[in-house]
């Protein structure tokens, strides 16, 4: 057991170094995938941890998405001497700090009002996006400056793979800790019964509220990345078609696993650029995968996985 | 000049009641939430525009045919989405609801194009004066089909004998069950008249806005109307749609006409932060 623990952890660790060695040989498109994919699967890990652990249907993600788009590019615009992993850090504040306030009135809602009001929030910081013209450039869309480093620059899209990848990973190790200490059981605990983990004395106001707050900082920093790598960023890119994307790679994915959000997240991008040429046809798949997981697999790809692995036992919140 | 804007705003509000009819009747009766109302709705539309534009058929028929459809429709839907599911979760039928609805705008998309079309007028279109006040034959039209809709839901709940057994299933479905009422049955005809009413909905409000395949966005305003009015509450959603329409119509007039885009979801943070049991909804509390 132990020696098979320490093959994986040694195949892990090799596979990172071919990972962060791969854009030597990787063309320019593979890469921008691959930051991509990094992207998204931060902003649905974050999607996760609010809908697939503590259970609040989150519609509006995409409005979290482009808080951090935005905070990046005008503090980049504004303040180009501020090195770019503290604006990301910044707008990951700021987004968390947002979703807190939003997490606020959300307490006193329950089921389905919830994703009625973050749907809401998600349309309202999109139409702000594009009213507040002075600031944001409007429909006009908003050219982000490039990240720049003490003068080291992030203008090609693999300078940017050591900007992305790694934050992601952090990231990600970050979930993964924050679902096994106290507070992830006790967003679990949440999504299984409210009242049963209140009277286990989970302080619900709290636990829900931070929850929202985790999830919008992990999609600020997201917003910020996404600045960064397209470059150019308007009211479109956060349509509320987006934010239900995001539901979709969660569902499919697997709700309630990190690992899940990475699948997820993965797929539906792959999907997307594959299908760039087709948006309806990526749009028909899109729905029908979401409805025939959601009828024969609700727990998506992670649950299988799971299952088949037999670590299904593990799995605390296991039906 | 106030009196004709809030007449239209009535009409407008008609249709968001009719929305959110359609998706307070799936409520009550299975505690569902039907995302695709919009979009079910969105395809009746195009098929009446099918029937009359391309296959050439007369066009009150064709209207009537795609009411019809729109019947299969939400008879469809329950059959092949929400009952395979009947025991998951509400929130995973949502989310069926949802990839139904993405389904339905991106099949729209691909037969009929993301294009705007024309829809002709059911009713002819002329301004009568009516005590000083100009009136918009169409704005009256819909306030009258509505309302007659209205009257015919009521008195098939209130005085028939399926009418009946469907309020008793929304009650106790064991209940209701117990007393020989055939529940899935009852479900189906539930999908079945929301299906009917989107299709009305769908001949109101075409040739208002166009038929488009981003028509079945006018769920949401469905969904504030029914929130405003007080959720799973049907007169509720009447009075709410009612109220939205008329807000959407005279808030630019104090305001900048932008606000007229995010008068919904404004009323959906509004209500939802200040009184989440809406206008005349009660607070349901469940047992443990």
């Amino acid at each position: 057991m132990d020696l098979f623990a320490r093959r994986g952890s040694v195949l892990l660790i090799g596979a990172g170094i071919l990972f962060f060695l791969s854009p030597l040989i990787l063309n320019r498109y593979t890469i921008f995938i691959l930051n991509l994919f990094a992207i998204y699967a931060l902003v649905s890990i974050g999607l996760n941890l609010v809908m697939g652990y503590t259970g609040q249907i989150s519609a509006g993600h995409a409005g979290f998405l482009a808080i951090g788009a935005y905070f990046t590019a005008i503090v980049g615009t504004k303040m180009g001497w501020i090195p770019p992993v503290a604006v990301l850090l910044a707008a990951g504040l700021f987004t968390g700090i947002i979703g807190f306030l939003l997490g606020i009135p959300i307490l006193r809602l329950k089921g389905f009002y919830i994703a009625m009001a973050t749907l809401a929030f998600g349309v309202v910081v999109s139409e702000i996006v594009l009213q507040w013209s002075s600031l944001t450039h409007g429909d006009d869309g908003f050219r982000v400056p490039r990240a720049i480093l003490w003068g080291f620059v992030f203008d090609s899209d693999k300078k940017l793979f050591y900007l992305v990848q790694p934050i992601t990973l952090g990231m990600t190790l970050m979930a993964r800790n924050i679902v096994r200490t106290r507070v992830g059981r006790a967003f679990l605990a949440i999504r299984q019964s409210e009242i049963a983990s209140q009277t286990m004395g989970i302080h619900l106001a709290k636990y829900k509220t931070s929850a929202f707050a985790v999830s919008a900082f992990f999609a600020g920093v997201a917003g910020g990345l996404f600045a960064y790598v397209i470059t150019y960023i308007s009211p479109d890119s956060f349509s509320l078609g987006v934010s239900i994307d995001f539901i979709a790679m969660i569902v499919i994915g697997g709700m309630g696993s990190i690992l899940g959000s990475i699948i997820g997240a993965v797929i539906l991008t792959g999907l997307q650029q594959l299908l760039s040429g087709l948006p309806e046809v990526q749009l028909l798949i899109f729905g029908v995968l979401l409805i025939l997981f959601m009828i024969f697999m609700p727990r998506g790809i992670s649950g299988m996985i799971s299952d088949w692995w037999g670590a299904g036992e593990r799995r605390p919140w296991r039906k | 000049m106030l009196l004709q804007v809030i007449v239209s705003g009535i009409a407008t509000g008609c249709i968001y009641s009719l929305m959110a009819l359609g998706l307070t009747l799936i409520y009550k009766s299975t505690e569902h939430v039907n995302f695709a109302q919009g979009d079910m709705s969105m395809i009746s539309g195009f098929l009446a525009f099918t029937f009359f534009q391309f296959l050439r058929l007369p066009f009150i028929p064709s209207l009537f045919l795609a009411l019809l459809f729109s019947i299969g429709l939400g008879l469809l839907m329950e059959r092949l989405l929400v009952r395979p599911a009947i025991t998951a979760p509400h929130f995973n039928i949502f989310i069926i609801t949802l990839g139904a609805s993405i389904v339905m705008q991106s099949f729209a998309g691909l037969v009929w194009s993301y294009d705007q079309f024309p829809f002709p007028t059911l009713f002819p279109a002329k301004n009568i004066i009516l005590g000083g006040v100009r009136l918009n034959t169409n704005a009256l039209g819909i306030i009258c089909t509505t309302g007659l809709l209205m009257l015919a839901l009521f008195l098939f709940f209130k005085y028939t004998r399926i009418g009946t057994a469907m309020r008793a299933v929304s009650q106790s479905q064991n209940a209701a069950l117990l007393m020989g009422i055939n529940v899935k049955r009852s479900f189906a005809l539930t999908w079945a008249i929301s299906g009917f009413i989107s299709g009305i909905a769908a001949l109101l409000i075409a040739p208002v806005i166009f038929l488009s395949t981003r028509m079945g966005l006018v769920v949401i305003d469905g969904f504030a109307a029914a929130i405003l009015g007080g959720w799973g509450s049907i007169p509720g959603a009447v009075l709410g749609g009612i109220a939205l329409g008329v807000l959407e119509n005279v808030a630019p007039y104090y305001f900048p006409s932008q606000i007229r885009n995010i008068i919904p979801f404004a009323v959906l943070v509004g209500v939802l932060v200040i009184k989440p049991t809406g206008i005349i909804g009660e607070e349901r509390r469940r047992r443990v």
